[in-house]
């Protein structure tokens, strides 16, 4: 636990020395997250070269709005990624995700690919933590949705999908589990 | 969009997981800035879900990303040298020179403008709060200073494309109850001194912002444009 505190203490450090143009801040987030953060816009886009892009983008942007991040606003780790995910996403939405796939077959593997690399996010969240033990207790197919659109980047129309759900009952079953998850962690 | 207060809590849920169409993830990002309930439920969102984020395993980047990163970085001024930009202070570094140097420190010190002779304009009053406005990019726009006494002076500190039949209209919000309030329009996109309202004192951390609105000014007494310039007051000490 102290070193993950040990941690955000030095992104908020980090995060203050942007502010005041020193580039060496921007570089000490980079060695301890750029990894991690490829990792999490690959897991959106699927692609390398996409997830890099957005990557260098949002390094460009973590510099420019440094100023904007205050401690009283979350974590600095926090406010890190949302900049990385939310690229990650617009860039997702743009329709790049056509550009990703040619015909059915592929689509459908790299689904499934995709689907048990959600799940496994799930897996590996710490058994201990709040998060782990809440989504366990939501109903599966809840969980799933829930997922899906955090760690995949999909829309309610793309989950109702693949969940064989009619859109409006995909809707209010995430959003229903989404307040049973805010219930359980408050 | 009306965003009810039951409906923030769910909301801030779907924009942080991406859940939201397009106008209303815009109007969320909008909202975000004066809307304290709506602000304080999205970090909490984020929170939530950030050890799924946190828990996967880095990968080996592209040993050059760092230097694409770097080689784009725009520079930063440095508070700790606020004239430092200005070739002619910094050639003359003596505080009793000719030159009236002001540095305004905006949003926890980060960006600090050097202004010289050019706002050397006498006032009998002071300014109560004083915000510099930055665009997106954080780039300075505008300065905006409030006396208090339902007066202001904007300066615009660059030069704003303004289509015909457009206006650009300044805002405060003085609490989130209150939500945003007009202090004024600005013909053909100059500098001004807007008066005539009436409105709580300015405080701190205020937020200031400039949008773009229908010519003549948004015609709900409410922004519907988009922001071209924003930032939070400060005291002026």
């Amino acid at each position: 636990m102290a070193s993950v505190t040990d941690q955000s203490t030095d992104l908020e450090a980090a995060l203050a020395d942007c502010a005041n143009g020193d580039r060496d801040g921007l570089k000490r987030i980079f060695d301890q997250e750029a990894g991690r953060l490829v990792a999490v816009a690959q897991r959106i886009l699927r692609r390398r070269e996409l997830a890099e892009e957005v990557v260098q983008e949002s390094f460009i942007r973590i510099w420019t709005h440094s100023h904007q991040y205050s401690p009283g606003r979350g974590s600095a780790r926090g406010w890190i990624y949302s900049i990385v995910r939310n690229r990650a996403l617009n860039l997702l939405r743009d329709g790049r995700r056509e550009d990703l796939v040619g015909d059915d077959q592929v689509e459908a593997l790299q689904d499934s690919d995709q689907l048990n690399e959600i799940m496994a996010a799930w897996h590996t969240l710490d058994r201990n933590s709040r998060l782990h033990e809440c989504l366990n207790g939501l109903e599966e197919i809840r969980r799933r949705g829930i997922l899906m659109a955090y760690v995949g980047g999909y829309t309610h129309g793309e989950i109702a999908g693949r969940l064989r759900l009619p859109l409006g009952t995909a809707k209010s079953w995430i959003r229903r589990g989404l307040s049973s998850l805010r219930e359980c962690m408050a | 969009m009306k965003l009810e207060p039951n409906d923030i809590p769910a909301v801030a849920d779907e924009y942080v997981l991406g859940l939201l169409e397009e106008a209303e993830r815009a109007y969320v990002e909008a909202e975000i800035e004066r809307n304290v309930a709506l602000r304080r439920a999205v970090d909490e969102a984020r929170e939530r879900f950030l050890p799924l984020d946190t828990g996967l395993a880095p990968v080996d980047v592209s040993p050059s990303l760092w230097d694409a990163v770097s080689s784009r970085l725009p520079d930063r001024p440095k508070p700790s040298l606020p004239v430092a930009a200005n070739p002619v202070s910094a050639a003359n570094n003596n505080q009793g020179s000719g030159w009236r140097a002001a540095a305004i420190s905006a949003m926890a010190a980060s960006v600090v403008l050097a202004i010289g002779l050019t706002w050397s304009m006498t006032r009998s009053l002071d300014p109560l709060v004083i915000a510099v406005l930055m665009n997106e990019a954080g780039e300075v726009q505008a300065v905006v200073e409030d006396y208090g006494n339902d007066t202001a002076n904007v300066r615009l500190l660059t030069d704003f494309a303004v289509p015909a039949h457009k206006t650009m209209q300044v805002w405060t919000l003085p609490s989130a109850e209150m939500g945003p309030m007009s202090l004024g329009v600005l013909d053909q996109a100059r500098s001004a001194k807007l008066q005539g309202w009436s409105l709580p004192t300015p405080e701190d951390a205020q937020l200031y912002e400039i949008t773009l609105e229908d010519e003549g000014g948004s015609p709900i007494q409410r922004p519907t444009g988009p922001i071209l310039a924003k930032g939070f007051a400060k005291l002026a000490r």
